[in-house]
């Protein structure tokens, strides 16, 4: 087999990429005036939350990763925005079938953290095992640092 | 075969005509033969492990209907001795009695062994069933040199490699204890193999065992020995294949290992080949794997590929080497299966040095738990920072040159110095117009202070004064990076009309 360095690709940018994101997202937050009475905390928080992820998937490399996209997509599904996809070579969907079935099969021990896996990293549904290993070792990396962005911003705005 | 066919024969009968006095025999004897004996092992072992039937009573009924050799039975209540190690968990005290429960689940749940042995009637038959079953307590005992070669013979496989363990099951109960421990060691081994049969984690652990109790009860068992060599990848094929009967694989494993034990032509060899059939799935593929390439280059991979991977034998590593031993036709496919699985424990290594203290844990269950709970827990925290973020920050009305500057200074302490920068944010963002930049930059430095203190209390006037040098120069790079976006306040957005100006990725 090939080596795993080669083959895994897992470089995600610089924290400041992430942070140039999520700034820009919560300014458009704000532009968008819906916080002039804002009520609902929660409602707040999960705008917030999600300007988070969406920030992070662009900063991660927009759209060409699996997880990124689908966040993407399931984000842009909300908004009804139109948002541009390349094109696939490959369907997924029949992949999925096909492969769930096999991997059944195969190490249930693997297939059953597996599935848990695929309900926590977005896109995760159609993803073969280990391209769901790969891509999950990548959202790991986005996730933390997105993690310090937010912590960096918190400490920042926070009351000396 | 016929030895596969009488085997069969000798299933339905031996379920018409034992009475078993528990419910949970009869449920297990009507288990279709094909079933995978994984399966069926786990539910009988477990379920109905009790000892609450008379074991001499339930050892009686098989041994007539079964087993040619009532000393057999005995035999093979070792082999149940394993059973109760299996689902207990815990070493038997290895009683007698316990033993002979154990041979009655053991019997329910080797019925394909049945099937394989022929009424050969020696003691041997009987024990290759009990023994598929009960790996760890198979392996110690001693088998008659008969008694192993017909056991291996007719042993199906389909877990258990017992036929060695027949010889002196209940004498040896020490044996049978250390094999619990062995048993309770290796189970963390074998849960991390990936057993063919869903179930297959008593055997799993029986695989293991196996393999350790050769080398403790060496003294006691030659045949021990073998878990770990030649045997064929039939017990393999055998006891993995919950999905095809089993007993045809056993079949076939029959003549593989009498051709394999031909080859080896040694009587040791030929013992412990059959052990190794006995033993479970996992272990055959371990010992198989090893010791039978050099002996018998020809095998075809197991069905390893319907069963899952059988690891390499490095217990650490969890990983079966499976060789191929049976059939052309699934030699492609088990081998796209073995080389699925390095592909994932080559990323499960991977994620192993990105998650935190995953560095001790072996084994791809615990790892794989770890990393999920990594996974949640990070996403717990940003939703916690955002709920933060939300509360600090109520009006939502974040000052980007500000936060910006602050960021991009905490950022820059970190990282590297501001040189490379606005390089890094260049490949994401085009650069902004010279122009642009220095009218923001006066602009900003001109109003930073002003939106900086409505903001929020924190910032304070020196801190805005004091930063706007430092601020002139973050921006400036910032901005050059092109992440632009209007400051929310009314004044700084005046000030920059420029700004308006965003950088999408």
């Amino acid at each position: 087999m090939a080596s795993a360095d080669k083959t895994i690709n897992t470089d995600v940018p610089e924290k400041d990429v992430f942070a140039i994101h999520f700034l820009q997202s919560l300014s458009n937050l704000r532009i968008q005036n819906l916080f002039n009475s804002p009520d609902t905390t929660n409602y707040r928080v999960r705008k917030i939350k999600k300007a988070a992820y969406v920030s992070m998937a662009r900063a991660a490399g927009g759209t060409s990763r699996l997880w990124s996209r689908a966040l993407l997509r399931r984000a842009a599904k909300g908004n009804n925005k139109i948002v541009r996809f390349p094109r696939r070579k490959r369907k997924v969907t029949w992949k999925i079938s096909s492969k769930r079935r096999r991997s059944d099969q195969r190490a249930p021990v693997v297939e059953d953290a597996a599935e848990r896996l695929r309900n926590l990293v977005p896109g995760g549904g159609g993803m073969e095992t280990s391209k769901l290993m790969e891509e999950t070792a990548h959202y790991i990396k986005c996730l933390s640092m997105q993690v310090k962005v937010m912590q960096c911003l918190v400490d920042g705005l926070s009351p000396k | 075969m016929d030895v596969s066919e009488e085997k069969r024969n000798r299933d339905s009968s031996n379920y018409d005509s034992v009475d078993n006095p528990t419910v949970d025999w009869q449920v297990s004897g009507s288990n279709p033969v094909s079933a995978p004996i994984d399966s069926y092992t786990q539910e009988n072992l477990i379920s109905a492990c009790p000892s609450s039937c008379s074991p001499s009573q339930m050892m009686d009924s098989f041994g007539q209907t079964l087993w040619y050799d009532p000393t057999s039975v005995q035999q093979a209540v070792g082999y149940g001795g394993g059973f109760n190690v299996q689902s207990s968990n815990g070493g038997n005290a290895s009683s007698s009695s316990s033993f002979r429960g154990n041979i009655d689940r053991s019997l329910e749940m080797g019925w394909n062994l049945p099937n394989l042995l022929p009424p050969k009637g020696n003691n041997g038959l009987f024990l290759p069933n009990v023994s598929s079953y009960l790996p760890p307590s198979m392996a110690q005992f001693p088998a008659d040199s008969g008694f192993i070669e017909r056991a291996a013979r007719f042993s199906l496989f389909s877990g258990g490699n017992f036929s060695d363990m027949v010889n002196q099951p209940l004498g040896n109960p020490e044996s049978i204890g250390l094999f619990l421990q062995g048993g309770g060691t290796r189970q963390g081994q074998c849960q991390s193999n990936e057993l063919n049969v869903g179930g297959g984690e008593p055997h799993n652990d029986a695989c293991t065992v196996v393999k350790e109790p050769n080398v403790r009860s060496s003294e006691q068992s030659k045949l021990n020995v073998p878990g770990s060599g030649n045997v064929s990848e039939d017990t393999q094929s055998s006891g993995g294949n919950g999905q095809k009967g089993g007993e045809t694989s056993s079949k076939g494993f029959d003549t593989r290992k009498r051709k394999r034990n031909g080859q080896n032509s040694e009587a040791a060899q030929s013992h412990r080949s059959q052990q190794s059939e006995e033993e479970p799935e996992n272990n055959g593929d371990k010992k198989r794997n090893k010791e039978q390439s050099p002996n018998s280059p020809g095998n075809k991979t197991n069905s390893g590929k319907q069963q899952g991977k059988q690891s390499s034998d490095p217990p650490k590593d969890g990983y079966i080497h499976v060789r191929a031993q049976r059939g052309q036709a699934t030699n492609s496919h088990s081998l796209a299966e073995r080389v699925r699985r390095e592909k994932i424990s080559e990323r499960m290594k991977f994620l192993q040095d990105l998650v935190p203290g995953c560095n001790k844990v072996t084994g791809k269950a615990v790892m794989l738990d770890e990393i999920i709970n990594y996974v949640q827990s990070l996403q717990r925290q940003v939703e916690f920072l955002s709920m933060k973020l939300a509360t600090v920050n109520p009006q939502m009305d974040f000052n980007l040159e500000g936060l910006l500057a602050k960021d991009a200074l905490q950022l820059r302490a970190g990282s590297s110095s501001t040189t490379p920068f606005p390089q890094n944010m260049s490949m994401a963002y085009p650069p902004l117009p010279h122009g642009f930049m220095q009218q923001t930059l006066s602009s900003i430095g001109r109003t930073i202070s002003s939106p900086l203190s409505p903001i929020n209390g924190g910032f304070k006037r020196q801190e805005t004064t004091g930063w706007e040098g430092d601020l002139q120069n973050v921006i400036h790079i910032n901005y050059g990076a092109g992440d632009v976006t209007p400051d929310p306040q009314a004044a700084a957005t005046a000030s920059l009309p420029a700004a308006n100006m965003k950088v999408e990725p």
